[in-house]
């Protein structure tokens, strides 16, 4: 009986753990239409029949999201045609996303055969398998890739395919960082075509745990990003940055002074709202009185002023 | 009105630690120099402009150089072997706090070299104790250090000259005389430029004072910090808590030549955008361009040279922009266009401008007629005074209004927070 308790209570858990994880996922296609997504081509070369996305036509235009995202555990399920081609093109920019982005191949293993460094999961042209997916075209399988910074990995089916380092890999030295992410048309001979549904992303940008451990990147290349990311989270980093001004590192330490101050002078803007300032003054108070350290109080404590304007 | 008194002077170094023991019985009350007097000098803050002044001061036969005064204790020991290679009967007195300065009642003149953030305080002090100041630029750390400076000046009747040098020089007077001589028509742009801007310096760690420095001391009434090497010496200006970067430290030198020749009056709004470095803990503009707008004057401060011709090839200038013409200058040269010609000069204009005998010899003398130099505290002001609106805007990243009467931002609370900052204890900015 206990154990059947404890086991019921580990489930009960788990779930809980597991729907609060899915909640951070948003969805990325509404089923009905495109919105939220752009296809620059003259050609269309996607539509949307029954609720999945769909690529037929031969040449059309590749499909983007408008927005653009830099950290991100991306998921979506996808079924090819019998010789099936197509890719997911990351951190791109859709003007010239090969360029700018890299693609995660999706690819009927069959077309002629294509090695490890082309296959459905590889960074094609950059970044090989190293866990070769099932690659059979007719159903449905589920893709995962997970872009942490420097870091980026790529699950098919629930199984970890590639696994990329990019500061290592030399042919991505100049791709982007952030950009949208992409669909790419049917890239095989017509008739054949890719099939798209369940789209989500997590956007690690959006999490303020995530986005202060991107305070202590040296590589400006990441750390600037987090910066960034902070300032769009607004009043909820304040007290994660306000812990980073008593870090050891000096990276970290002049990056939350310098977000902290940005935080506080776009809230005290006079266009900005009340309740703005009001969320970033609470959450000051609240920093300051987390605080033991003296330099560190002494900057909140004069930015708090700040949202006061009293000297 | 709350002139330090001494009782309050005493009670102030008591609770900060430094007693007067050993220090000089106050004498009488100051005495009037005379023509043939010596100017007794003293020099606080004497690493690299210091040692300028000690060079420049040392060669007037009516200066004594008698205390020189550094937190580093290594500074202060060159010092007064450059003191006395100049000088070798020279024999000043060694000081680590110019409190010691402020109290002696036989000194004239200080010339202060220190660090941006402690040119206000040791200005005040000195003009409270009766001694005339020759300040590095920037004038002040922020605007209200202005304005207390200006009223402590005239309450205590004191000189006071900027060591904004190229001033002195004779290109300078010759531009003024030529704009102000209508010959451009009027002036209604001017283009500022500095090229270079803060680096990032890194991310070193932090670490101990070295024993020769009295780093408490070094930061005064700024934000207490950790010592790091390149917060110090030399590099000070790429931080927010103690300068405002190449632009803080080169706005003077040119602006000056702006407010000599057409005297902008009526500052409106100032815009400015750039951006600090990412390589570094360094967090003062690594560019900076700025929108001013003056009564009939549009100013432009820009990082890179302005698109105008001869511009490219001055790593600092300014370029006046007039009704018949453009005048295009730095501290040596100007390049007059009147139509298609081009003229070093204009020989129709006459010289209107009496001309200084020289930045320091022109404040030596002031100390003397008791008359304002050229770069007098007034004029000081309201030259610099532009430069920390600009640096406001720049760290709040938007356009600010202006009311030049009151002399506060419109509509911004934060922005006017931002005019003043409460010094560290045991400092105070005085109020008069």
């Amino acid at each position: 009986m206990k154990r059947i308790l404890a086991l019921a209570i580990i489930l009960a858990f788990s779930i809980g753990g597991f729907s609060q994880e899915h909640k951070q996922f948003i969805s990325l296609f509404n089923g009905k239409d495109l919105t939220g997504w752009t296809m620059p081509g003259e050609v269309p070369g996607f539509e949307v029949i029954d609720g999945i996305m769909v690529a037929e036509p031969s040449n059309g235009s590749d499909i983007f999201t408008k927005e653009e995202f830099a950290n991100y555990i991306f998921r979506f399920e996808y079924l090819l045609s019998e010789v099936g081609n197509s890719g997911v093109l990351i951190r791109c920019n859709h003007e010239n996303p090969w360029e700018t982005g890299v693609e995660v191949q999706l690819l009927a293993p069959w077309t002629p055969y294509r090695d490890d460094l082309h296959c459905t999961g590889s960074l094609y042209g950059h970044v090989a398998v190293t866990n070769r997916p099932d690659e059979t075209t007719g159903i449905w399988h589920q893709m995962e890739i997970r872009c942490d910074r420097n870091l980026i990995t790529v699950s098919v089916d629930g199984q970890v395919t590639t696994k990329a380092n990019i500061d290592t890999v030399g042919s991505m030295k100049n791709k982007h960082i952030t950009g949208a992410i992409g669909f790419q048309s049917n890239h095989s001979k017509k008739g054949e075509s890719a099939r798209f549904r369940n789209i989500s992303i997590r956007n690690l940008d959006l999490e303020p745990e995530y986005v202060k451990a991107g305070f202590f990147e040296e590589d400006a290349r990441y750390r600037k990003p987090a910066h960034a990311a902070a300032l769009k989270i607004g009043a909820p980093m304040i007290e994660p940055l306000a812990q980073l001004l008593s870090a050891k590192s000096p990276v970290a330490q002049s990056g939350a002074k310098q977000v902290l101050f940005d935080l506080v002078a776009e809230s005290t803007a006079p266009d900005s709202s009340g309740a703005k300032k009001d969320a970033v003054a609470k959450s000051l108070e609240k920093s300051l009185r987390n605080c033991s350290e003296a330099s560190a109080s002494q900057f909140l404590e004069w930015l708090l002023k700040m949202t006061k304007s009293e000297n | 009105m709350k002139p330090i008194t001494k009782i309050n002077r005493r009670r102030f170094l008591k609770t900060t630690g430094i007693g007067l023991a050993g220090l000089p019985l106050a004498t009488n009350a100051i005495t009037k120099i005379t023509p043939a007097d010596k100017i007794r000098v003293a020099h606080i803050g004497t690493g690299n402009m210091g040692s300028s002044h000690i060079r420049w001061f040392s060669a007037f036969p009516d200066v004594e150089t008698i205390a020189l005064c550094d937190v580093d204790k290594l500074r202060l020991n060159d010092a007064k072997k450059l003191l006395q290679s100049r000088n070798p009967s020279a024999n000043p007195d060694l000081y680590s706090d110019f409190r010691y300065i402020i109290d002696r009642k036989d000194i004239d003149v200080v010339t202060c070299a220190t660090p941006d953030h402690w040119h206000a305080m040791v200005a005040i002090m000195a003009f409270e104790s009766g001694k005339d100041v020759y300040g590095e630029k920037p004038l002040s750390y922020s605007p209200r250090e202005g304005q207390v400076m200006l009223e402590a000046l005239k309450h205590h009747n004191r000189i006071f000259q900027l060591g904004t040098q190229i001033h002195a020089g004779e290109n300078y007077h010759r531009v003024a005389e030529i704009i102000q001589s209508g010959a451009l028509g009027k002036i209604n742009t001017v283009r500022l430029w500095k090229t270079g801007g803060t680096k990032g310096l890194g991310f070193p760690p932090n670490e101990m004072p070295p024993e020769h420095l009295d780093w408490d001391m070094w930061l005064g009434p700024a934000p207490y910090s950790e010592y790091t090497p390149v917060k110090c010496h030399g590099t000070f200006r790429s931080f927010f808590d103690y300068s405002g970067g190449v632009f803080a430290d080169f706005w003077c030198h040119i602006a000056d030549i702006m407010y000599m020749s057409v005297s902008p009056e009526n500052l409106t709004s100032i815009d400015a955008r750039g951006e600090v470095p990412d390589d570094g803990i360094a967090d003062t503009p690594k560019w900076i361009d700025v929108d001013f707008k003056f009564k009939d004057l549009d100013v432009f401060w820009t990082t890179k040279p302005p698109q105008v011709p001869n511009a490219e090839n001055m790593h600092i200038g300014a370029h006046f922009e007039g009704e018949k013409g453009t005048l295009t200058c730095d501290y040596e040269n100007r390049i007059i266009k009147i139509g298609n010609e081009t003229f070093s000069d204009l020989p129709e204009v006459p010289k209107t401008l009496p001309r200084s005998p020289g930045h320091q010899r022109n404040f030596l003398d002031a100390v003397k007629s008791r008359n304002q130099p050229e770069s007098n505290l007034e004029y000081a002001r309201k030259m610099t005074l532009p430069m920390h609106l600009a640096l406001i805007s720049f760290r709040l990243k938007r356009k600010l209004s202006w009311d030049s009467t009151r002399e506060e931002f419109k509509n911004d609370s934060a922005a006017n927070f931002l005019l003043a900052r409460k010094y560290r204890s045991p400092w105070k900015l005085p109020d008069y």
